[in-house]
C-alpha cells in the first residue's frame, strides 16, 4: 500500500458470501505464515461491538421487536430512509418500493438472479409484438379477504399508465414505457396488456414493475387513505403505519404460496450508515441496508452479524451537459474520463465494493458489449485534450447528492481532486439533496439540469434498453445527451423482435456512448448488507429487500 | 394598567405577529425561484397535467385570492395538501410536534437541575476551585457547536462504550407512560430514556452554561446588596438569605432571558434532531425544505413562528406575575 | 469616539482579568492562522491521495481490520486483512476519508468561519443600525412599523430562517483570488478564496434584528437631548444630525454586540455547513459532517475541526466578555445556536 502503511497481513477472511448462511466459516491465510487454518473471527482489532455477549443486546433489550421467547419470529430492517407514502403506484424511490413490496406484488416478479417468474399470473405469453397475454391465477385475496379478478390486473396497469385511471397520475408511467393499455380478456380469467408497438422489453418491464391493488379498494378511498393504508396480495399484511419512523406488518395467513416464515416485520430507518451498524451490531435489527466499507469490518468483526454483498443493477455516473460548455465539446469530455483514475476510486474510496465501467450497460445485462475497457488513467492525456478543446481555465461545478449511494459524496471529492489536478481546469463539488437533484433531473427539461451531475441509476430489467432509453436518447427522462446516430441504434434496437440482432445493436450504442463521452463512467455500485445470525437471507441484485425469502437459520 | 389587560393587550400583539409571521411565509413561496409545479407533478406530466394539477392548487388565481384562501385554510386548521409525501400538512405536522416539545423540554429540565445549583455555588464560593471549574464550564457550553457535541457524545458513549443508543425515538414518552400504568412494565419509559438522554444533553448544555452564567452574576450582585446585610444582621440563617431572598431575586431576570433564548432553543433542537435522527419539527423543515414541500415548510414555519410568539407571551406572564413591581407598558 | 477614558477601562479590565488576556491571544491567533494560511499549511487543503486515506493524527497509531471486496467465482466475498496504520510527521493531525491533510484542511477553515463571521456581523450591524436609527428617530409610525416588523423576524429562530433561505434561493459562492498566490508567493495553494456569499448575506438577514434594538434605544434617548434639539433648530438636516450625533454615541454598545454576534455568527455558519447548506467546499462545519460516517473507524475527522470552532468560538466569547465589562453598554444579545 503506501509507506504509512506497514501492511502486516496476519490473516485473510475469506467469507463466503454467496453462501449466506455459512459466513461464519472463515478460512485464515497470510503472506507470512501461509498455509494457516483458522476458524474463528479475528478477535483483535477495533471490537466496538458490544463487548462481547453476542452483540449485546444491553441497550435495546425490549425494543419494538420480537422477545424469542415467546416462538414468534420477528425480524427488523433498517433502511436509509422511510417512505414517500404506501401508494405502489405514486413513488419512483428504491426505499418507498421495499416498504410496499411487502404488500403488494406484480402480475410477473423476478427471481433472486433476475430471471423472469410467474407472480400473479401463472401463465405469460408474448402474444403478438405488442401484445402481452397474462393468465391470472385463482384463489388469491387480497387481504381485506376479497379475491383478485383479472379486472385488478388491468386497472392497476391503467392507473400507471393513464393518468385518468384510479385518481392518480403516477410518477411510474415510463417503467411501463411502451405500454398503454391494459384489457380484460372477454370470456377468460386473463389480462392483454397492449403495448404502441413492437415491445419486446414488455414482459421485463412487467417483471419488474406493475404492483396490482383491487380496483374497489381504490376507488372507494382517498389519496391520503391510499398513502397510509394497504390492501394488497403480499406475503405480509400493514398493521401498524408511522409516517416516516416504521411501518409495521405481520404475517398474512391466506398468502396464495406457502405463508412466510417471518411473522412479524417492522421497517424502519436512519439516514446514517454508522447508526444503522450501529443498531445491527447491538441487535436492534436484522437486516441493514448500504453498508460504507470502513464499516464493513466492525460487523464482521461481531460474532451475530455478518455482511451480505452482491454487485446490484446501479451504476454511478456523472452526467454533462451536451449544450453548454464546456461540456459541449467532445474532446473536453473525453479529457474528464482520462483525468479519473476510477480504479484507484473503486480500490481505495470503495474499498472493491464496486466495478469500474466504460460504458452506460452492466455486465451481464443484454447488450453488454464486452470489448469496451474503462477509459485509462493518463493526465497528459487530458490536459492536452483540455487544450485542444479549447476549454483550458473552464471553471465546472459537480452537483451531488450526500449519501443516497455507497459513498456517493467522496466519489464526487474524488472526481473532483483528479479533474483539479489538471493543471487547465478547476472543478468543485457542489453538495445537493437528492430530492432538489432529482427534481432538476426529472423536469423533462434539459435547462433544469445542473451542467454537471452525480447520480446513479438503477436498472432492475437486467436489459441495455431501460439504461440508454431514460438516460442518453434525446427525449430520455433523464437525459442530459442528444446524438442521432445513437438514437437510431437505440430504436432500431427496439423495433427488432431478432434477439441477436437487438443484442448487436445496443453494443454498438454502448460503443458510441463510450466514444463520445456523454458521461464519466465511474462505477457499478455493490448492494451491501448488513445482517444478523438469527435470520438466514441472501441479497438479491435488484436492491430489492424481499422479507418472504427470510427464513429461521 | 391592570395584569389583565396587560396580557390582552400582548395577545393581540402577538396575534398581529402571528399574522405578519404567516404573511412574510405566504410571500416567501412567491419570491423563491423555479415554479412550484416541478416539484409537485409527476417526473413525465405533460404541460396539460401540470396545468391540471396548478388549477387544483389554485396556483393560477392571482396572488391576493391564494392569500385569502390560504388565511382562511389555516383558520380552520387546513395548512394544504402535500402533494409529495400524499397527506394532509396539518396532519403530518401535529404528528412531529410531540417529539420535539419532549426534547425541548428535556433538554430543559437538564438545563435547570444542572445550571441554578451550580450558578449559586459558584456565587458562593468565589474564587474556590469550585467557581473556576463552573466557570471553565459554562465558558465552554456557549461555545460548543451543539451538533458537535452531540457527534463527540454517540462518538463516546454509543461508538466506543456502546453504552446508549446513537439515535432514534423508538417511543414517546406518552405511550411509555400510558404502558406503564396500564400494565406495569417500565421498559418503555427505560426505553424513552435511553434514547433522550443524548439528545437532551445536546441540546441542554448551551443553557446549562448560559442559565450558570447568568445565575452566578445574577447572585453575586444580590449578595452584595444591602438586604441581604439586613437579613444577615437580623440573625436569619445564611441558607435561608441565599435561597429564599438572594436566589429568587436572581430568578427572576434568569426567566425573562430564557424567554428570549427559546428561539435558540427551538434552532438547537432543529439540528440537534438532525443529528440524531429525532423525528421532530426539526427533521421535517429540513427534508421539507430540500423537497420543497411548499405546504409542509409554511406549516412547519408557522408553527415554530407562532410558539415563540406565544411561549414568550407566557414568559412575559409568569415575569409580571412573579416580579409583581413590572411597569405594564 | 473612543474617549481615554474608554481606553482606561479596557486596559484596568484587562490588566485584572486573565480571561481576556487568553481571549485576545485567541483571537489574534486565529485571524493570523487565517490571513497566513497559505503559508501555515503544509498542503493544498484540497488535495487528495487516496492511498493514504484515514491515517491517525500522531500519537494515535492504530491498528485495525481492512476489508475489501473480491470476485471469486462469480460471487463476493469480503477479505479481511489487519493493517497497521502509523501516524506521520507528514500529516500531524492525520487524514480524512479521501487521504487530505487535516491540518490544512482546519487551518483553512478558520478563514471561511472568520470571513463569513466578520463579513456577515458588518452586514448586519449596517442593516440593523439603519432601521434602528431611523426607527428610534423619528419614532411614532415609523418606529412602530420597523419595530413590529423585527418582533415578526425574532418570531423565527435564526438557524430555521437561515436554513429556509438558503435551501430556497441556493447556495452561491464567490471566489476572491488569494492575493498571495497570485503573488506568487505559494503556488503550491489554492488560488480562490471560496466566500459562501448566500451564507453571509443570509446571517446578516438574520442577526440585524438584533442590532436594530439597540441602535433604536440609543436613538430613542438621545433625539431629545438638548444638543440635538439644538441642531435641529439651526437647520441641520436629519441625516447629518443622526450621522454627527446619535450615531457616535451608540458605537460602543453596537461594538460589544457586534463582538457576540460574530462568535453567533461563526457557530450558525458551522451548523449550516454542517447540515449541507453553506455551499462551501471548505469549513469545519462540512469536515465534521463527513467525519460523521467514520466515528467508528477514524475519529478524528469529526472531532478536530470541532475543536478549532470550540477555540475560535471561546476566544471571541473572551473579548466580548472583556469589552462588555469594560465599556458596560447593558445589553443583551441572542447567544449561539
Amino acid at each position: 500500500m503506501t509507506d504509512d502503511r506497514q501492511s502486516r497481513v496476519s490473516r485473510r477472511r475469506y467469507l463466503q458470501l454467496a453462501g449466506g448462511a455459512a459466513a461464519t466459516a472463515a478460512l485464515a491465510g497470510c503472506s507470512n505464515d501461509s498455509g494457516e487454518l483458522n476458524t474463528e473471527t479475528p478477535a483483535e482489532g477495533a471490537n466496538d461491538s458490544a463487548g462481547g455477549g453476542g452483540g449485546g443486546n444491553d441497550t435495546d433489550s425490549s425494543d419494538d421487536q420480537n422477545n424469542q421467547e415467546s416462538g414468534e419470529f420477528a425480524v427488523t430492517i433498517t433502511q436509509g430512509q422511510m417512505d414517500s407514502g404506501l401508494d405502489p403506484h405514486d413513488h419512483r424511490e428504491t426505499t418507498t418500493d421495499i416498504i410496499v413490496m411487502q404488500m403488494y406484488e406484480g402480475a410477473l416478479d423476478r427471481d433472486r438472479e433476475g430471471q423472469v417468474i410467474e407472480g400473479l399470473a401463472e401463465n405469460y405469453e408474448q402474444a403478438e409484438p405488442n401484445r402481452v397475454r397474462l393468465t391470472i391465477r385463482e384463489g388469491v385475496t387480497f387481504h381485506n379477504g376479497d379475491e383478485l379478478t383479472p379486472q385488478d390486473v388491468a386497472f392497476s396497469i391503467n392507473r400507471i399508465v393513464n393518468p385518468d385511471v384510479g385518481n392518480l397520475a403516477s410518477p411510474q408511467s415510463d417503467q411501463l414505457a411502451g405500454i398503454t393499455e391494459a384489457q380484460v380478456v372477454d370470456g377468460e380469467r386473463a389480462v392483454d396488456v397492449i403495448s404502441d408497438g413492437v415491445n419486446p422489453m414488455a414482459i421485463g418491464l412487467l417483471a419488474s414493475y406493475g404492483d396490482v391493488m383491487q380496483q374497489s379498494w381504490v376507488e372507494s378511498n382517498d389519496n391520503s387513505y391510499i398513502n397510509s393504508n394497504a390492501n394488497g396480495t403480499g406475503p405480509f399484511q400493514l398493521s401498524n403505519y408511522v409516517q416516516d419512523e416504521r411501518v409495521e406488518y405481520t404475517k398474512y395467513e391466506e398468502y396464495w404460496r406457502e405463508p412466510a416464515a417471518v411473522d412479524a416485520l417492522t421497517i424502519t430507518s436512519a439516514s446514517e450508515s454508522s447508526t444503522r451498524v450501529n443498531q445491527l451490531v447491538s441487535g436492534e435489527t436484522d437486516i441493514i441496508v448500504n453498508v460504507p466499507p470502513q464499516e464493513v469490518s466492525r460487523i464482521n468483526s461481531n460474532e451475530s452479524t455478518r455482511v451480505e454483498a452482491v454487485p446490484s443493477t446501479r451504476i454511478i455516473y456523472n452526467g454533462m451537459r451536451y449544450d453548454v460548455e464546456p461540456f459541449s465539446n467532445l474532446q473536453f469530455r473525453r479529457a474528464m474520463n482520462y483525468a479519473v483514475d476510477i480504479n484507484t476510486i473503486v480500490s481505495e474510496v470503495l474499498s472493491d465494493f464496486a466495478d469500474a465501467t466504460g460504458q452506460p450497460t452492466l455486465e451481464g445485462f443484454t447488450g453488454y458489449n464486452p470489448n469496451i475497457d474503462p477509459y485509462p488513467y493518463d493526465v497528459e492525456q487530458a490536459e492536452q485534450l483540455v487544450e485542444e478543446s479549447g476549454f483550458a481555465g473552464a471553471t465546472i461545478e459537480l452537483h451531488t447528492p450526500v449519501g443516497r449511494y455507497l459513498k456517493d459524496l467522496e466519489i464526487a471529492q474524488a472526481v473532483v481532486g483528479y479533474i483539479n489536478e489538471l493543471s487547465n481546469v478547476e472543478a468543485s463539488v457542489n453538495q445537493r439533496d437528492f430530492g432538489a437533484l432529482a427534481g432538476e433531473l426529472t423536469t423533462g427539461n434539459i435547462e433544469d439540469m445542473p451542467h454537471w451531475y452525480l447520480i446513479g441509476w438503477g436498472n432492475e430489467t437486467f436489459d441495455a434498453s431501460q439504461t440508454l432509453i431514460p438516460l442518453l436518447t434525446t427525449d430520455g427522462a433523464l437525459s442530459s445527451w442528444s446524438n442521432d446516430q445513437f438514437d437510431q441504434l437505440v430504436s432500431q434496437a427496439g423495433q427488432t423482435a431478432n434477439a441477436d440482432e437487438r443484442e448487436s445493436l445496443f453494443q454498438e450504442a454502448n460503443q458510441l456512448a463510450h466514444d463520445q463521452a456523454p458521461w464519466i463512467f465511474l462505477n457499478r455500485q455493490y448492494s451491501v448488507y448488513g445482517a444478523s445470525s438469527r435470520i438466514e437471507w441472501q441479497a438479491r441484485r435488484d436492491e430489492s429487500i424481499k422479507a418472504y425469502e427470510i427464513m429461521q437459520p | 394598567m391592570s395584569f389583565a389587560r396587560f396580557i390582552i393587550k400582548r395577545s393581540l400583539q402577538g396575534i398581529f405577529v402571528v399574522w405578519g409571521v404567516v404573511t412574510v411565509v405566504f410571500l416567501l413561496r412567491f419570491s423563491t425561484p423555479g415554479d412550484p409545479i416541478t416539484f409537485i407533478a409527476p417526473l413525465d406530466a405533460s404541460p396539460e397535467l401540470r396545468q391540471r394539477i396548478a388549477e387544483e392548487l389554485g396556483l393560477n388565481q392571482p396572488l391576493y385570492v391564494q392569500y385569502f384562501d390560504y388565511l382562511t385554510g389555516l383558520l380552520t386548521g387546513d395548512m394544504g395538501y402535500s402533494y409529495i409525501s400524499g397527506t394532509e400538512a396539518a396532519t403530518r405536522i401535529f404528528a412531529r410536534v410531540p417529539a420535539t416539545v419532549e426534547l425541548a423540554v428535556a433538554a430543559t429540565v437538564v438545563a435547570i437541575v444542572i445550571s441554578i445549583p451550580l450558578g449559586v455555588i459558584s456565587a458562593t464560593r468565589r474564587h474556590e476551585p469550585a467557581d473556576y471549574a463552573a466557570t471553565t464550564f459554562s465558558l465552554a457550553g456557549i461555545s460548543t457547536p451543539n451538533f458537535w457535541l452531540g457527534i463527540m457524545l454517540v462518538l463516546v458513549f454509543a461508538v466506543q462504550l456502546n453504552f446508549l443508543p446513537t439515535s432514534r425515538r423508538p417511543v414517546g414518552i406518552v405511550q411509555a407512560v400510558e404502558v406503564l400504568v396500564l400494565s406495569g412494565n417500565y421498559a418503555g419509559i427505560v426505553l424513552w430514556l435511553q434514547h433522550i438522554t443524548l439528545p437532551a444533553i445536546t441540546l441542554g448544555t448551551y443553557f446549562t452554561a448560559l442559565v450558570t452564567r447568568l445565575t452566578r452574576s445574577g447572585m453575586l450582585d444580590e449578595l452584595g446588596k444591602s438586604y441581604v446585610d439586613a437579613a444577615r444582621a437580623k440573625g436569619l440563617p445564611e441558607t435561608l438569605v441565599r435561597y429564599k431572598h438572594a436566589l429568587r431575586n436572581t430568578l427572576i431576570p434568569v426567566i425573562t432571558v430564557l424567554g428570549l433564548q427559546l428561539g435558540t432553543l427551538i434552532g438547537g433542537a432543529v439540528i440537534t434532531e438532525a443529528v440524531f435522527a429525532w423525528p421532530g419539527l426539526g427533521t421535517l423543515v429540513i427534508n421539507s425544505i430540500n423537497t420543497r414541500d411548499w405546504p409542509l415548510i409554511q406549516g412547519c414555519l408557522i408553527v415554530i413562528g407562532s410558539s415563540f410568539v406565544f411561549v414568550n407571551i407566557a414568559v412575559d406572564a409568569l415575569y409580571a406575575y412573579v416580579n409583581p413591581q413590572v411597569v405594564y407598558d | 469616539m473612543v474617549s481615554p477614558r474608554t481606553w482606561r477601562n479596557l486596559r484596568r479590565e484587562l490588566r485584572g482579568s486573565a480571561l481576556a488576556k487568553i481571549g485576545i491571544v485567541l483571537v489574534l491567533a486565529i485571524i493570523l492562522v487565517a490571513v497566513f494560511a497559505p503559508f501555515l499549511a503544509p498542503y493544498d487543503p484540497y488535495q487528495q491521495d487516496l492511498g493514504n486515506s484515514q491515517v491517525p493524527p500522531l500519537g494515535f497509531s492504530t491498528t485495525e481490520n481492512e476489508t475489501r471486496s473480491e470476485m471469486v467465482n462469480g460471487s463476493i466475498e469480503v477479505v479481511e486483512e489487519e493493517v497497521t496504520v502509523n501516524a506521520t510527521l507528514a500529516h500531524p493531525l492525520g487524514t480524512d476519508a479521501l487521504g487530505r491533510d487535516m491540518l490544512s484542511r482546519t487551518i483553512y477553515g478558520a478563514r471561511t468561519s472568520l470571513l463569513v463571521g466578520v463579513f456577515g456581523t458588518m452586514l448586519a450591524v449596517l442593516i440593523g443600525v439603519t432601521v434602528g436609527l431611523t426607527a428610534g428617530y423619528y419614532g411614532g409610525r415609523v418606529d412602530d412599523g420597523l419595530m413590529r416588523m423585527s418582533d415578526i423576524m425574532l418570531a423565527f429562530p435564526s438557524l430555521v430562517l437561515a436554513i429556509a433561505l438558503i435551501g430556497l434561493f441556493g447556495g452561491v459562492t464567490i471566489r476572491i483570488p488569494d492575493p498571495f498566490v497570485v503573488l506568487g508567493l505559494a503556488p503550491e495553494m489554492p488560488p480562490n478564496i471560496v466566500l459562501p456569499g448566500t451564507v453571509v448575506l443570509v446571517v446578516a438577514l438574520v442577526n440585524w434584528v438584533w442590532f436594530a434594538r439597540v441602535a433604536r434605544g440609543e436613538a430613542l434617548s438621545l433625539r431629545n437631548e438638548e444638543y440635538v434639539k439644538a441642531a435641529r433648530a439651526l437647520g441641520a438636516s436629519d441625516g447629518s444630525i443622526v450621522a454627527r450625533h446619535i450615531l457616535p454615541n451608540s458605537i460602543t454598545p453596537i461594538l460589544v454586540l457586534a463582538t457576540i454576534q460574530v462568535a453567533a455568527i461563526i457557530l450558525l455558519e458551522s451548523s449550516l455547513s454542517y447540515l449541507g447548506f453553506s455551499g462551501a467546499n471548505l469549513s469545519w462545519g462540512l469536515d465534521i459532517a463527513q467525519g460523521r460516517d467514520y466515528l467508528a473507524s477514524a475519529w478524528w475527522i469529526a472531532s478536530i475541526p470541532g475543536v478549532a470552532i470550540v477555540f475560535a468560538v471561546i476566544g471571541v466569547n473572551l473579548v466580548g466578555d472583556w469589552l462588555r465589562d469594560a465599556l458596560d453598554p447593558g445589553i443583551e444579545g441572542e447567544g449561539g445556536v
